[in-house]
């Protein structure tokens, strides 16, 4: 089916509820269009007041935690401390100022942000009341949870450890 | 992310996902109207039910970095959520506000999702989806993108 006949058989509004039509521009047309564009969305993001500012920052922060936390690759940058340095730099907050905002001692978010220690759940439910819900517990809990997958699938010092409990392994082959 | 069934007001957790080679087999002209095969360079997601494999909707995207855009290229939702009689309610916008989720992931504050509108639907996605009138190309960014965001995303995704 043709688009002119899709204009005919649906109504405009339900076309608009159903697609987006390939149109293109002419490349006299698209650079005029382009710099029209540019122009009207400065005006419109010049009008945001700090706090949708602030929340655009948590929500940008939120996404990227939740794709990292998806994304199958595990990348040791991407720790849970580095992701909490975010939070507190989108907030302009200083440690001192934040640990007691959440009510715990300055070192110990030092020990999580430097990856010296994982925060309890106490600590996570904590950070999702502080950003008003804008960043949810659970989207940090997944990104511990990779972290820990991480862990138990790399660690070969525990696996060393522990063997010397194991008696009796089973011995399978195809 | 939900969509709605029509008759019954159920809602349905979805999943927007990207396209893999298995789903050219299924994602033919007759049910998405386009041939999306050509689309393969660029970024294009599906969205289905969270406990189904059937396609309901499809996204063409194109990341224009040096501008912090996302443009839409193409949408399309599945020949049975076309017109009054549509399964489910809320595809294509769920579509749109994953177009702005990526913009805002990518960009923050500068994020922006554009399109260049057929001229007798634009006043349609203005009215649906609070976009803004450029002349040519119809986009969202600032506010009316938040909104977009808090109306198609849930809580605790």
């Amino acid at each position: 089916m043709k688009t002119t006949k899709l204009l005919k058989k649906y109504a405009s509004k339900d076309l608009a509820e159903s697609f987006v039509f390939r149109t293109k521009l002419n490349a006299q047309d698209k650079k005029k269009s382009d710099r029209q564009l540019h122009k009207m969305r400065k005006s419109i993001q010049e009008k945001l007041t700090p706090k949708q500012i602030l929340l655009s920052r948590l929500m940008q922060l939120k996404y990227q935690i939740e794709d990292y936390s998806k994304n199958t690759t595990y990348n040791n940058a991407f720790s849970f401390g580095y992701f909490l340095r975010a939070y507190l730099k989108s907030l302009n907050k200083k440690n001192k100022d934040f640990a007691n905002d959440i009510d715990i001692d300055e070192t110990e978010l030092s020990q999580i942000l430097n990856q010296h220690r994982n925060p309890s759940e106490k600590v996570i439910i904590r950070l999702e009341l502080h950003s008003n819900k804008a960043i949810p517990a659970i989207t940090w809990y997944r990104l511990l949870e990779k972290e820990k997958e991480h862990e138990i699938l790399t660690d070969t010092t525990l696996r060393r450890s522990e063997s010397r409990h194991v008696r009796n392994r089973l011995q399978l082959s195809i | 992310m939900h969509i709605i069934e029509r008759i019954t007001g159920k809602r349905h957790t979805v999943v927007i996902e990207p396209v893999v080679e298995e789903d050219y087999k299924t994602i033919t002209k007759r049910k998405y109207f386009f041939n999306w095969k050509t689309e393969k360079k660029h970024k294009l997601y599906k969205l289905r039910r969270g406990d189904s494999d059937i396609i309901l909707g499809l996204i063409s995207m194109l990341n224009e970095k040096r501008e912090s855009r996302i443009e839409i290229r193409l949408l399309a939702v599945s020949v049975e959520n076309r017109g009054k009689n549509r399964q489910y309610e809320r595809i294509a916008g769920t579509l749109i506000g994953y177009a702005c989720r990526e913009a805002m992931k990518c960009y923050g504050t500068e994020g922006c999702v554009s399109l260049v509108p057929k001229t007798e639907l634009k006043k349609h996605y203005i009215n649906q989806y609070g976009m803004m009138d450029a002349g040519k190309q119809i986009f969202l960014a600032g506010l009316p993108l938040l909104k977009i965001l808090n109306t198609y995303e849930d809580e605790n995704n």
